[in-house]
């Protein structure tokens, strides 16, 4: 600590070389924002490296609809079907192809395509046992003769003209069979066909799929898209509504919240600020105290932007706001040197400022160095920015700091001083009553802690408008749930294999009859191996077949009118061998979008995806029979927010008791002795248990961004300690309880007014501050010279 | 010269024929559409007979046929399979007297019935205008009216090569329906006993029962 006063004392003369320097630093500063590149993707809050959760993550961006622009049209009562299926269309042609590519509001290429016909072909690659067993079923004389029958009154029908060719080639109509196929792959569980557009079963809704480059998290360009989409929908007939169901809307919502927010905020910590200042400091020279966190996060950024290259959004933001702590390095050195007493120089009363303000910082360090080994990458650059900026915020505070504060106050007179003796010097008996109060507060604290639960789901931390969430109820509604779809991946290094294991999991489906409620490529494309092995069978099938039912036909057709010729084409259908189905003949089939949804590669290989349900007993089900097989990965929305939980749950356990381990050693360090390391944590205790026990009573869950405030609680909570158990034990009065009092309410008026905030991320942050400074202030302030009174 | 003059002689000779049939086809349509603006129902029996290559003989078959305004139909076969539809604005139900099913369609959902029904509307209806959009119309004779009628629709023309119409002497219904399919099957329907705007049966457009 002595270093800290012969370094104020060989700068003592040297202000205009501290000026440029820091002049320097902004230059510096303001080059290398100009240069910084920032990612604002909520990807810098999910775990990343090869964790479970980051791989799950990955794997549910791929999911079909994750990505795309749902618009949802209703008609209101007494609109018909088909004006809602022109205002589709003329909502689909009004949307801009350069921010709405590849709109599309049914299956069209599936209806002009020649699918239908070549699906049939392609029927001895698709029936599998079950198909072959079934036409078995149909080859008896009744059933031979019931389907001429039906096609006989068909072809006398007017529509006979339009199905004559199908009845010829296929009269037995096992082409059935192969469409079925189709029903496999249909991705919107709720809906129907019309016009060739996607309605909803009640004929009230329809749809528009879409694309864009617009990336979900891009607030500028999803007011764009939204912008554009309102413009589009004026024109549509009265009765029709449109909505856009996506990621932004939300993400504009929550910017537009923030920004509310941000304005709100800022002008109450403005006044709050404000007040303290008038109140409190009452001195120009005061305001260099609070230029020191502009400063810190001026060198934070600049670190850790040199560290990672590019930063998240939300680390310089969130990192903004933790470096308002370091007020508090400055304000202790402040009223040190401008109220202090006890000895004869400036220098003596800095050296004696400087240990707790070290070890305060070394132990707020300490507490956000845990945060490297996060599984977090935010939450790692987090760490570097505010470690960078509590070590730019120390040295500061020490080397620059007391050189811009001016000269001590005078001595206060006798009168003046008596006053501000230690309350419990002037009523001794409040020392109980402080500690009795103490002990309940805490006491109830414990008990609604016990309460208190960790959520892991992000969709926590935005802010959800109730007109969007109506809107993605309605679509739900309609249409089912298509974006909360469980997906089931089968990896492979080569598409056979892939396809092979894809197959397993849709034999497993159907071993626990959920083949019905499935999305799957299996039953269309099957793996060449299995193809072959079906064509063998095919081919056994109708050998042992084909005379005893060319003579049935030949009797049935006879009967009703047909000619010799007739299944002509049927029988020359039967000796051809199609081509092989693979990926180039699904595409000639309409089926491009489909394939591209289902079945994805990488440099790793392929991955065929299969949707089931999200629901936890199903899930569980395939959990025990499917996941266990290598190359088959389960991923859900909803397991993904319980896996995530455990994350941070685990995560925070680690943060907490590594935090813990590191302050302990460095309060052993710093005090030696056991009763003043305990008297030192009781201000962090206190905090974070009325923290936990005011979430707790509240009804309110942790979240990752509480994960982050209670690291800063950590922080703030060991310095207020440390610098009353210093105070305690200093011969010098360093004004501490002046320094505390006044760092706890501007770190209140800064982060509690967070409170306010309508975003809900904010306002857990600004309520958890909130509930441990107000309780932890009071406890360093009160509680620890109530147990140990100063030494005098 | 002489070169010239017959070429004008030669192109007035063959454009004649093309310029006197559209001049004609236009009153005539529009006398067609005037004399079926009046009708409200429809009644008609009908002999179907058709020459399809499936067949070893020509099909031949009796049915009848009920139309009231705007949007209801019935198109029923009486033998030799008792088979038809009907259809009641946007819904229909149709029957198969050998298997004796019955079944419930929607045009929007059944494109081919959808087609079928639009079709069946538009000559009940006499609605010109429609079939103007979809055929090439040409006039055969003017007394009685008989016109042919080209699919514009490529899908449509993918199967029927021609349709030729030939309407009754007042013009207000149809008397026969001539369909040449593209392969060469053809389908006659003559219309008989035709009655407009009399009351129709009170099942006129009810499903048989079975």
């Amino acid at each position: 600590m002595k270093l800290v006063a012969d370094c104020y004392c060989r700068l003592q003369h040297r202000r205009g070389w501290l000026l440029l320097i820091l002049l320097l630093l902004l230059v510096v500063a303001g080059w290398s924002f100009s240069q910084l590149k920032v990612e604002e993707s909520i990807s810098a809050m999910l775990p990343d490296g090869d964790s479970q959760v980051a791989r799950d993550f990955q794997l549910l961006q791929r999911a079909p609809f994750a990505r795309k622009l749902v618009i949802h049209l209703t008609a209101a009562d007494g609109i018909e079907t088909d004006q809602l299926i022109t205002a589709t269309d003329q909502l689909r042609s009004a949307l801009p192809a350069e921010l709405f590519s590849n709109p599309l509001s049914g299956p069209e290429e599936l209806v002009t395509g020649q699918l239908f016909r070549q699906l049939g072909d392609s029927l001895p690659y698709l029936a599998d046992v079950d198909d072959l067993q079934a036409i078995d079923e149909q080859l008896t004389p009744a059933q031979i003769d019931a389907r001429l029958a039906e096609a006989l009154a068909q072809l006398l029908q007017p529509q006979g003209v339009a199905l004559k060719k199908q009845l010829r080639r296929d009269p037995l109509q096992f082409d059935c069979l192969a469409l079925q196929k189709l029903r496999h792959l249909n991705p919107i569980p709720g809906v129907r066909l019309e016009r060739g557009h996607f309605v909803s079963q009640d004929g009230r809704s329809s749809l528009i799929l879409a694309d864009t480059q617009v990336a979900i998290t891009d607030a500028v360009g999803g007011k764009a898209l939204l912008d554009a989409f309102t413009e589009a929908r004026q024109d549509l007939p009265a009765g029709i509504r449109a909505e856009l169901v996506s990621g932004h809307p939300y993400t504009l919502a929550n910017a537009q919240a923030i920004q509310a927010d941000m304005q709100r905020v800022l002008l109450v910590s403005g006044i709050g600020i404000l007040l303290l200042f008038f109140l409190f400091l009452r001195s120009l020279r005061a305001l260099s105290v609070y230029l020191l966190p502009l400063f810190s996060m001026v060198v934070a950024v600049l670190v850790a932007a040199a560290w990672f290259g590019t930063l998240s959004g939300i680390t310089i933001g969130f990192g903004a706001v933790l470096l308002g702590i370091t007020i508090d390095f400055g304000l202790h050195v402040y009223f040190a040197l401008r109220n202090g007493s006890g000895v004869e120089t400036r220098e003596q009363l800095l050296q004696a400022v400087s240990r707790p303000v070290l070890f305060g910082g070394f132990t707020t360090l300490a507490a956000f160095a845990v945060l490297l080994r996060s599984e977090l990458p935010g939450q790692r650059q987090l760490a570097i920015f505010a470690m960078a900026g509590i070590l730019a915020a120390l040295l500061l505070a020490l080397l620059f700091l007391p050189h811009f504060i001016g000269e001590r106050k005078e001595e206060s007179p006798l009168s003046r001083r008596q006053l501000r003796r230690h309350v419990y010097d002037r009523a001794p008996g409040l020392r109980l009553t402080v500690l009795l109060l103490w002990l309940l507060v805490a006491g109830l604290a414990g008990w609604q802690a016990q309460k208190l639960t960790i959520n892991g789901e992000l969709r926590q931390l935005s802010y959800l408008p109730t007109e969007l969430q109506q809107a993605e109820q309605r679509l739900g509604e309609s249409w089912g749930n298509m974006r909360g779809r469980a997906l089931l991946f089968a990896s492979a290094a080569d598409l056979e294999s892939a396809l092979r294991l894809n197959e397993l999991v849709w034999q497993r489906l159907g071993e626990q009859g959920l083949q019905d409620e499935a999305v799957s490529l299996a039953p269309l494309f099957p793996s060449q191996q299995t193809q072959q092995q079906r064509l063998q069978n095919w081919e056994g099938f109708w050998q042992q077949r084909r005379a005893t039912t060319q003579d049935l036909l030949q009797a049935s057709g006879q009967k009703y009118g047909f000619s010799p010729a007739a299944f002509g084409p049927f029988w020359t259908r039967l000796e051809q061998t199609p081509a092989n189905i693979d990926q180039q003949r699904l595409k000639s089939w309409g089926l491009g979008r489909m394939l591209d949804n289902l079945l994805l590669k990488d440099e790793q290989g392929y991955q065929l995806m299969t949707l089931v349900p999200d629901r936890p007993e199903l899930l569980g089900a395939l959990e025990e029979n499917l996941t266990r097989l290598p190359g088959i990965t389960l991923v859900s929305q909803s397991r993904f927010g319980k896996q995530l939980s455990a994350e941070i749950g685990a995560d925070f356990s680690r943060f907490i008791s590594s935090a813990g381990i590191a302050v302990l050693v460095l309060l052993l360090l710093l005090f030696r002795r056991l009763p003043e390391v305990l008297l030192a944590l009781l201000p962090v205790l206190t905090g974070l248990l009325v923290m936990f026990g005011g979430m707790g009573w509240l009804g309110l869950e942790m979240n990752l961004f509480n994960v982050v405030a209670s690291i800063l609680i950590i922080g703030l909570g060991v310095d207020y300690g440390i610098f009353m158990v210093c105070h305690g034990q200093q011969e010098e009065d360093l004004a501490s309880s002046r320094a505390i009092l006044i760092s706890g309410m501007t770190t209140l008026v800064g982060f509690g007014a967070l409170v306010l905030a309508k975003h809900p991320a904010l306002h857990s942050i600004g309520l958890t501050v909130l509930l441990g400074i107000s309780a932890a202030v009071p406890t360093a302030v009160l509680v620890i010279p109530a147990f140990r009174p100063k030494r005098r | 010269m002489r070169k010239k003059f017959l070429l004008t002689y030669l192109l007035l000779l063959f454009a004649s024929p093309c310029f006197a049939e559209s001049t004609e086809l236009v009153p005539v349509l529009a006398e067609l559409k005037q004399a079926a603006a009046e009708t409200e129902t429809l009644s008609s029996n009908f002999v179907q007979e058709k020459h399809l290559s499936i067949f070893a003989e020509k099909l031949l078959s009796n049915g009848r046929f009920f139309y009231q305004k705007p949007d209801r139909l019935r198109w029923e076969l009486l033998t030799p399979v008792a088979s038809g539809f009907v259809l009641q604005g946007k819904q229909g139900q149709r029957w198969n007297g050998l298997s004796r099913e019955q079944e419930r369609f929607s045009v929007e959902t059944d494109p081919i019935m959808g087609m079928i029904a639009q079709q069946l509307l538009a000559w009940a209806r006499v609605d010109l205008d429609w079939l103007q959009t979809r055929y090439r119309i040409e006039l055969q004779t003017a007394k009685p009216v008989s016109l042919r009628l080209y699919p514009l629709d490529e899908g449509e023309a993918g199967f029927i090569d021609y349709l030729q119409i030939l309407f009754a002497n007042d013009q207000r219904h149809l008397s026969e329906v001539l369909m040449v399919e593209v392969e060469g099957d053809s389908t006659l329907l003559r219309f008989s006993e035709v009655a407009i705007n009399t009351e129709l049966p009170a099942d006129a457009f009810a499903v048989p029962e079975f």
